[in-house]
């Protein structure tokens, strides 16, 4: 086969001409907003992460000790960070030195779930009691074992804000009272003082409630439910701000492509019981492939789903082949910000060499994820005839190169 | 919908909130700290400051607005002159003023630094705030003025004592106290206010909220992207220096502005309206089908025992004593201070 680009725009086609508008662009030139572009990553991303932990619940079957596990996980590793991190973020976020005590974590909170397009409002914030409710959630498929990983992650970044504070006599504890992963209308983190509000001791899984002041929840019903963050709101002039005055465009929701459910909370608790012996790579390698290859396929298995793609990356009739494929990656690859480059783009193969790096969110693990999700897909969104492979031979370590082409294989 | 009042209920709030109102409180109120010097330390915050900042005596103070070159406030903050040359900037947004001063240095001879770090800050609020404290300066305070700052010595602790704070009331001090001497302070305080029934205020939202609301003041989140005259605070402004935003601001004096901050008090204890304090954009509020402003704020006042808050509305839509309805329940457009 020949490593030639057939005809296409190439990727600076009308630059200069129209004026500069912030889009991703499939290869014939439909033009996808930023709005929509990140939409489209973060539930990419999500979808990805609900194979992840499905993944995760056959290696780890019981719910308590995976949750658990998660849990330990994402309040360590969020300690560690926030160690490092902790004092520069509290002075974005406005933290003033008469605060004390862990009730301005939850600043950190709502701003990190904008900036994620998890859209709400904060309905307490004090001292003693903080409450936060999100209308969306694009992690909500992922499973109520992360919902309660993110709140422990939240209370590592609480606990060591507070370090850098003067002491206090209290003490917020944060649960997810409601979580849309759940089958809730709203994601609810109630954070109470537990010197305040006395409850009985759990272990760190159960961050789920109950809380002592429940009746103080603020419950925003559905008809006055938002579906953006406030960077993508006219009433908000289009601009995120706290109640302690930081204000941030919408550059901020790039955040979408910095971390994503599964790197941050599932596959670094796999490694961890990969390292102790818990679970066996190999193993756990087997699982991802087998699930993201079906989870691919499934992706396109049915006509509707693929002539909705055809429409939305705007392929033109007759196109059927390879490069609907490797459209619908470099949408994402795009809308994720990672830097590719084209080797070949043609009926009979489609040849991309891809920053490794900035795809796998720091788990190698991810990357290989992506290929069997990318095969399976090719299977059904093509047809069983064309597959998609990794080619590593002759590349660099930071580079991945996957080609989409026809190929029989007797052990698929 | 019910929603329970998250401020009338609580004991705790209450009783802190009240402290101040009718004994003493006091509490940890540390702001950012930025000391100017130099020559034209003077003439620089002239620049920066809507208020005259050259004219004051030393050992005076100064509320004023900082504005940019649109005339929207950037910052409030109380002007120290401790020396000729010397003074304080009490602001709760140092990084931001550190860069705007680089910005706007120009020639002038003058240094600044943030010295957050040295002080810690105690208020001291309420009827009884003097007696406490005569009880443990060295100095007695019985003649200073307000908005004053001097030295004093606590337990032999070197201290300044400024009079002025953020709840409105009459008796209220501060005191700057060296960082490595607050654990100290804190346990005198603590001891001195038995005698007083004082209580520590441990609550961000009665520090912060309710008791600088019902005083009327603002909060920072409540300016943002306001200007003086929409809000009430171009009482002392010189119009005859030049400051950053002047321009801008003599415009909108000649038009008038476009907006007002109103208050408005609501009896109905148990319900929930956002307010921009939260962050996000606050109710909106509408006359007639008509989107007239949002809520900036809405807290609780212990004193008049109803919610009250801020509108910032369209000059001229709303009147004192007009009865709205604000997400289904009804207010009452009020003068402010709220007491």
């Amino acid at each position: 086969m020949s490593k030639k680009i057939d005809e296409r725009l190439p990727k600076n086609s009308g630059q200069g001409v129209v004026t500069e508008y912030p889009a991703i662009r499939s290869p014939w030139g439909k033009l996808v907003s930023f709005q929509e572009a990140m939409h489209y990553v973060s539930r990419y991303d999500a979808v990805m992460s609900a194979v992840v932990m499905q993944a995760f619940r056959i290696l780890l079957p019981d719910y308590e000790q995976r949750a658990q596990k998660m849990c330990v996980s994402a309040y360590n590793r969020l300690e560690q960070i926030q160690k490092m991190y902790g004092k520069y973020s509290m002075v974005e976020h406005n933290v003033h030195p008469f605060c004390r005590g862990n009730f301005v974590g939850a600043l950190t909170g709502d701003s990190g779930d904008d900036a994620l397009l998890m859209c709400g409002r904060v309905q307490d914030f004090g001292t003693y009691r903080a409450e936060k409710e999100l209308d969306v959630c694009d992690w909500d498929i992922v499973g109520s074992d992360l919902c309660r990983a993110t709140t422990q992650s939240l209370q590592a970044c609480a606990d060591v804000w507070a370090t850098n504070l003067r002491p206090s006599k209290s003490h917020l504890e944060y649960h997810m009272v409601e979580a849309k992963g759940c089958g809730d209308l709203h994601c609810r983190i109630v954070a109470e003082s537990r010197e305040k509000y006395p409850m009985p001791p759990h272990q760190q899984w159960e961050c789920f409630g109950p809380v002592a002041t429940a009746e103080q929840i603020k419950f925003t019903p559905e008809e006055e439910c938002i579906k953006e963050s406030m960077v993508f709101r006219e009433e908000c002039d289009y601009t995120f701000a706290n109640g302690t005055n930081w204000e941030r465009d919408s550059s901020s929701v790039a955040m979408v492509r910095m971390t994503n459910a599964a790197s941050g909370y599932i596959f670094p608790t796999m490694m961890e019981l990969i390292q102790d012996g818990t679970l066996d790579e190999k193993f756990t390698d087997h699982v991802l492939h087998c699930l993201f290859e079906a989870a691919g396929k499934a992706a396109f298995g049915e006509a509707y789903a693929k002539k909705g793609l055809l429409q939305w990356l705007g392929v033109p009739a007759g196109i059927d082949d390879g490069r609907i494929m490797g459209g619908h990656i470099e949408m994402y690859l795009q809308a994720l910000g990672c830097e590719y480059e084209i080797e070949a783009f043609n009926e009979k193969e489609v040849i991309y060499v891809i920053d490794r790096k900035a795809l796998s969110f720091g788990f190698d693990k991810f990357v290989t994820a992506h290929v069997s999700y990318w095969y399976g897909m090719t299977k059904t969104l093509v047809n069983a005839q064309w597959s998609l492979w990794e080619e590593s031979q002759d590349t660099p370590a930071d580079k991945l190169r996957i080609k989409i082409a026809k190929k029989i294989d007797k052990f698929c | 919908m019910y929603y329970q009042n998250i401020y009338k209920y609580d004991d705790m709030k209450r009783s802190e909130h009240m402290a101040v109102r009718q004994n003493v409180g006091w509490y940890l109120w540390t702001h950012q700290l930025i000391e100017v010097t130099g020559n034209d330390a003077a003439a620089f915050l002239d620049l920066l400051f809507t208020k005259p900042i050259g004219t004051l005596k030393i050992g005076k103070e100064r509320y004023t607005t900082m504005l940019d070159e649109q005339a929207e406030i950037i910052d409030d903050v109380v002007v120290f002159r401790l020396a000729e040359n010397t003074f304080w900037i009490s602001t709760l947004f140092a990084p931001y003023m550190l860069n705007w001063m680089n910005m706007h240095k120009g020639d002038f001879q003058v240094a600044y630094q943030d010295i957050t770090e040295k002080y810690h800050m105690y208020a001291v609020q309420g009827p009884l705030a003097k007696d406490m404290l005569n009880k443990l300066v060295k100095n007695n305070i019985d003649e200073q003025k307000f908005f004053s700052i001097a030295d004093n010595e606590i337990n032999n602790i070197p201290v300044k004592i400024n009079r002025a704070g953020f709840t409105g009331e009459k008796w209220g001090y501060e005191i700057y106290v060296p960082a490595e001497q607050a654990d100290a302070m804190e346990e005198i305080l603590r001891t001195a206010g038995a005698e007083f029934n004082a209580k520590e205020v441990t609550e961000f939202q009665i520090m912060a909220w309710t008791l600088p609301t019902e005083a009327g003041f603002y909060y920072m989140r409540d300016l943002r992207h306001t200007n003086p005259l929409e809000v009430g605070l171009e009482k002392g402004i010189d119009w005859e220096k030049d400051f950053i935003g002047k321009e801008a601001l003599l415009k909108i004096k000649e038009t008038g502005p476009q907006r007002e901050m109103l208050g408005f008090t609501i009896d109905e204890a148990d319900i929930f309206i956002k307010g921009r304090h939260y962050g996000g954009p606050g109710e909106a509020v509408y006359v007639n089908d008509e989107e007239i402003g949002r809520v900036y704020k809405i807290v609780y006042s212990y004193v008049l025992e109803k919610n009250i808050g801020y509108i910032l509305a369209k000059k001229g839509v709303l009147n004192i004593g007009d009865h709205i309805d604000i997400h289904g329940h009804e207010a009452v457009i009020v003068e402010k201070p709220f007491i």
